[in-house]
This record gives structure tokens, C-alpha cells and sequence, in this order.
């Protein structure tokens, strides 16, 4: 009953003094007493492992020493940043990691919205549900899974792609995972090929979720199927579009790190050594903990100054936001 | 007047025609994209029932050559296969239990409109999702923590997911107004609410959720690998990691001179480095796929709810 409090508000109360009024959010709050406990553990949660995380982030800032922890290792300035910046290899690890994120952010978004407008074209549901359950199943099978059976199927001589190149008279021997050239067209289409199933479900909710009066009307004006697909369709999903392209935009300097570090060979890593991969390398493997830090501390603000500055153009553009 | 109708239905049959091609592409473009899924996963099953040492002359196409169960008698004679097997089970099953109930008490407190500071826990929450600290603080978090070398690593960091999180909130958010209102009337509290109406009526959501849960557990082999050191706590997709790395140690050896010595001693043992890898990506992925149909039904629904905004 508490809870209707601020419902009851009449013109007499209204007035009353801040003690008053603070006494009444206090009841307020005792009153979802077991909401806060249901929320507790997860808020706990956050705080240890994402804030106190964050608050690592000052090791950037300092020479890690074991014995002394976070807090008590030396301050040493902008150091790591200064050392990352005057690195060569630093520029061509920027450069890697954006040319792979790119094509996976921008090369590879129209294919989900295609095969969800393919599938709404397929009339029989039963059909539809047994493509839909295939093709989402690749989402299901971890990169290790998909990279091990690539191995496979890319292996040279006796890998399904080299025997079938073999019988069509061409070169069979090619180490495809093994050569520089390879890596980007492999690493595409493996992507698209894994997830443009599982992205589509979102365009294909939002496209059988458009009035069908639209297509009706747009009928009797004589649209033919194209036009339908340019005036309705696409601005029917615009706003989902809009979503998780901002989306996706955070994580443009991480390259998605499962995939290009299983598709890494001695072969490729001119090409497929990205921000990701190298943080693992330098913090985990080589133990340069600030160092590691200082570059994934870059990475995170840059994709969080991308996700509000495009959230707040689409908005203002599109009224389309993430909130 | 005739010259009119004439060429009005020819543009017609041609339109029908035009749209029945169209049709066709459709089909034959998903179709082939279908095809692109089961042949390649045909392929290493094929290879996986085949004996190792006659794949390794090539030629296997969709169905095995040589038929064998050796591969798979191998990999459960591995110790550590088994044991990795074990653990998998482990932290999937409790894994999935616990961050599921944990995640649906939190998303049905957020969903509350009237508890004061609603808007900013949400907030708290959400924003873990735009930012983060990064791997290596995150790494010296669970070091002091002792986190690492422990399997409690695999289950308590990854009780709460915020995506997860934000699909059953807006699930729950359509759970009809009335029904709640009368619980409360009848004395029902916020807890008794959550666990007899809200639960029971959001299945679907529980069910997808689950699915994500359980394969995220079963696929994760990042934990395993670089926040456990201990081989004998390491989940099955670590190992299979563990092996495709060095299987591909392997063959770059043999890529070098000595190949063709190699090559020989390959032939001598049925059961090659690869037989087994295939044998092993089989016993992976056949879980995800023996599940995978009962529950289609349910998570196609269940990222759609999640992604309308409210």
C-alpha cells in the first residue's frame, strides 16, 4: 500500500517540507526492500567486475611491480603511451585491426538485412523454419570449432577446397591459412558465413512487424516488388539498422579477438596481428601489464566516444537511439 | 484498342515471369547457403568415422571411405579428453542454473517502475556494456581474487551477462499489468510475485536465455586457456584450442624438409593428429546440435521480444 504514496499526491501535501518529503522516499524505499535484495548480488557484481576493473585502468599510468599491486607501483606518466606511439608496428596494428573491423562493420552489414528480406519472400513457413534452423546454427559453434574445421577443409592436397580445385584441373597444393592473400577473403566470409543467420532474426522480427496495409496500398499503386523493398521495407527496419550499426561501432578497434587469433598463423600475421591479439601477446603472455593496459585503455575510450557521438547523430538525424 | 490489351498482357506474363525467376533465386541463394552449412560439417564427420591413415591420402568427401570408430575410442582413452569432458559438464550445467535465476531476479527488480532509483541502477548496469577496464586489469582482478588456476573461474564471472539481462527485462515488461495488480491485492509480495507469476509465465525467455547460457559455457575456451594454468581444469573447448594450435606446429614441420620422412610414419599409425582433432570437433559440436532443435522454437521468439524496444 506504501507504494501508492506518490500517487495520493493532493495539493495539501504538496507543499510540505524537504524532511517530509524525504521521510516519504525513504518509505518508498522500504517498501521495495526485496526488489533491492533480489538486485543486490547483481550490483555487487558489477561493481567488482567491471568497476574496480576500470579503476585498474590507472596501471597505464604506472610501472606494474608484483609485490606492490596497483596502487602502490610507481607512477610513470604517459610512458606506455609515448613507447606505443613511437613503435612502427604500432601504426600497422591500428591499421590491421581497423581494415578487419571495417569489413565486418560496414562490408558485412547488408547481408543479414538481405537474407532476412529473403526469407519474409519465402511463402511456405514450415520451408522457412527449416532454412532459419540451419543457418542460424553456425552461431552456435564457437570459433575454435569453425577455425578447426577450416583447417580442415583449407588443408592443401587432401582439404576439400584444394581437392575440388584439383578436379577442375587448377593448382590444388595452396596453404590458404598459411598465405598473407588469403587471410582477408577467409576471415569475411568465414564471418558472414557464421553469423548472417543469427543477424538476420532482428531485421526479420522488425520486417514482419511492418503494417501490411503498406504493401497493400503501395499494390494498388502499381509498385512492383523493388519499389515496395526501397519505400517500405528498408524504412520499415531503419531504426533497427540504425541500433545495431551503434552498436557494432564500439567495437571497432576489437577486431572480434576469437576469430583472428585462431586464423593467426606465422603465415598472415603481417595481416592479422590486431590491438586484440597483441594486448594478449604483451600483458598475458609477455607480462608488461601497464603496457597492456595502456593500450586497451585507448581502445575501450575510443569505442565509447564513437558509440555516443553516433547515438547522439542518429538521433538527432534518424530519432532513432540506444536510449 | 486490341494493340492495347495485347501488350498490357504480355507485360503482365512477363512481370509473372520476371517474378517466378525472382522465386527461384531466392530459393536457390538460401538453399546454397544451407548447403554451405551441412556439407563442410558432413565433410569432418565423414573424416572423423574414417581411419586416419587412408584420410590422410585425401579424397574424402561426405561419407567416410574406411569406416572406423577408432577416432572416437582414441579420444575417450585420452585422460585428460575425458576429464576436460568432465569439466565442461561442470561448469555448463551450474553455470547455466545459476547465472539464469540470477540474471531473471535482477532483470524483473529493474523492471519495477515505481522502486526510486531505478533509472540509475539500470544505468550502472547498462554501462558496463559500453565500457570496460580492459583484459589485463580485469586479469590482475581475478589473480587477486584467486580466481585464476580455480574452476570457480569459469562460473562466478560470468553470472551476469548485460544483454542477457536487458532481453528478459523487456520480456517481462509484457507479462499483462493486471495480473501482477491482483497478486498484489490478494498479498501477494514483490518475491512471491517474481517467483509465481513472473517466472512461470516467461518460459520461452527462461528457455532462450538457457540456450545462450549453456553454450556460451560449453564453447568459452578463452578462460581455459589464459586465466588457468592447471592442464587438468581445463574444459573441453581449451583442448581442442590447445590442439588445433598444435596441430598446426605439426604441420608446419612437416611443411619443412623432412616432410616426406614424416608423411611416411603417418601412414603407419591408423590414427593420425588430424583423425582425432575431427574426432574431437564431432564430440563438441554434437551436444549444440541435439539440443539445438528443441529449442529453436523457443529463442527465434526470444531475441525478437528482447530486441523491440520499449
Amino acid at each position: 500500500m506504501a507504494r501508492n504514496t506518490s500517487v495520493m499526491k493532493s495539493p495539501l501535501t504538496e507543499g510540505y517540507s524537504s524532511s517530509r518529503q524525504g521521510s516519504r522516499l525513504w518509505k518508498r524505499i522500504l517498501s521495495h526492500y526485496q526488489l533491492y535484495l533480489l538486485l543486490l548480488p547483481c550490483i555487487v557484481f558489477f561493481i567488482i567486475f567491471s568497476y574496480i576493473p576500470m579503476a585498474g585502468l590507472v596501471l597505464a599510468f604506472k610501472e606494474y611491480q608484483f609485490n606492490k599491486g596497483i596502487f602502490g607501483s610507481p607512477w610513470i606518466g604517459l610512458t606506455y603511451f609515448e613507447m606505443f606511439f613511437q613503435d612502427p608496428q604500432s601504426l600497422k596494428l591500428i591499421q590491421n585491426t581497423l581494415v578487419i573491423s571495417g569489413m565486418k562493420v560496414f562490408l558485412a552489414m547488408p547481408f543479414p538485412i538481405l537474407l532476412a528480406i529473403m526469407f519474409n519472400e519465402v511463402r511456405n513457413s514450415k520451408l522457412r523454419n527449416i532454412f532459419q534452423g540451419i543457418v542460424y546454427l553456425p552461431h552456435f559453434f564457437s570459433w575454435v570449432i569453425v577455425v578447426g574445421m577450416m583447417q580442415r577443409i583449407l588443408a592443401p592436397d587432401t582439404g576439400l577446397v584444394n581437392q575440388v580445385i584439383e578436379w577442375f584441373g587448377g593448382d590444388g597444393s595452396k596453404f590458404f591459412l598459411m598465405e598473407e592473400s588469403a587471410f582477408h577473403p577467409i576471415m569475411f566470409w568465414s564471418y558472414v558465413w557464421k553469423d548472417i543467420g543469427w543477424n538476420s532474426i532482428i531485421y526479420y522480427a522488425a520486417i514482419v512487424g511492418i503494417n501490411p496495409a503498406l504493401y497493400e496500398a503501395a499494390k494498388i499503386d502499381g509498385a512492383n516488388k523493388w519499389r515496395q523493398m526501397w519505400h517500405i521495407t528498408l524504412p520499415g527496419i531503419r531504426s533497427t539498422i540504425i541500433v545495431l550499426f551503434i552498436l557494432s561501432l564500439g567495437n571497432i578497434l576489437s577486431a572480434g579477438f576469437d576469430q583472428i587469433y585462431l586464423l593467426k598463423t606465422p603465415g598472415n600475421m603481417n595481416v592479422s596481428e590486431i590491438l586484440d591479439t597483441y594486448i594478449i601477446y604483451m600483458g598475458l603472455e609477455s607480462g608488461q601489464f601497464g603496457f597492456g593496459t595502456a593500450i586497451g585503455m585507448m581502445q575501450g575510450i575510443v569505442g565509447l566516444i564513437l558509440v555516443l557521438t553516433v547515438n547522439k547523430v542518429a538521433k538527432k538525424w534518424f530519432q532513432s537511439s540506444l536510449w | 484498342m486490341i494493340g492495347g490489351t495485347v501488350m498490357k498482357k504480355t507485360t503482365v506474363s512477363l512481370g509473372a515471369t520476371f517474378g517466378r525467376l525472382m522465386t527461384a533465386l531466392n530459393y536457390g541463394l538460401i538453399i546454397l547457403l544451407c548447403l554451405s552449412i551441412i556439407l563442410p560439417t558432413l565433410n569432418i564427420l565423414a573424416l572423423s568415422l574414417n581411419v586416419g591413415s587412408d584420410a590422410a591420402k585425401g579424397g574424402i568427401y561426405l561419407w567416410p571411405r574406411i569406416f572406423t570408430l577408432d577416432n572416437f575410442k582414441e579420444v575417450f582413452k585420452q585422460s585428460n579428453i575425458v576429464n576436460a569432458f568432465f569439466i565442461s559438464i561442470f561448469r555448463t550445467v551450474l553455470g547455466t542454473l545459476l547465472s539464469v535465476i540470477l540474471t531473471a531476479m535482477a532483470a524483473y527488480a529493474l523492471k519495477s517502475k515505481t522502486m526510486p532509483g531505478q533509472k540509475q541502477l539500470t544505468f550502472f548496469v547498462f554501462f558496463t556494456m559500453l565500457f570496460s577496464g580492459g583484459l589485463i586489469p580485469y586479469y590482475i582482478l581475478l589473480k587477486e581474487l584467486h580466481l585464476t588456476n580455480s574452476i570457480w573461474v569459469y562460473i562466478i564471472p560470468a553470472l551476469y551477462s548485460v544483454w542477457n539481462m536487458m532481453i528478459m527485462r523487456s520480456f517481462f515488461d509484457q507479462t499483462p499489468e493486471g495480473l501482477e495488480e491482483a497478486a498484489r491485492i490478494d498479498g501477494c509480495s514483490d518475491l512471491g510475485i517474481f517467483f509465481r507469476i513472473i517466472l512461470p509465465t516467461s518460459k520461452p525467455v527462461i528457455a532462450t536465455i538457457s540456450l545462450f547460457n549453456a553454450v556460451g559455457h560449453w564453447n568459452d575456451w578463452f578462460t581455459g586457456s589464459f586465466y588457468v594454468r592447471d592442464q587438468g581444469m581445463k574444459p573441453l573447448s581449451t583442448v581442442l584450442q590447445e590442439m588445433l594450435t598444435k596441430q598446426q606446429a605439426l604441420t608446419d614441420t612437416l611443411m619443412s624438409s623432412t616432410g616426406a620422412i614424416q608423411m611416411q610414419m603417418l601412414d603407419k599409425i591408423q590414427v593420425t593428429g588430424t583423425s582425432l582433432k575431427m574426432a574431437t570437433i564431432i564430440i563438441v559440436v554434437t551436444p549444440i546440435v541435439i539440443v539445438y532443435p528443441f529449442l529453436q522454437k523457443y529463442f527465434a521468439k526470444g531475441v525478437m521480444i528482447g530486441s523491440m524496444k520499449e
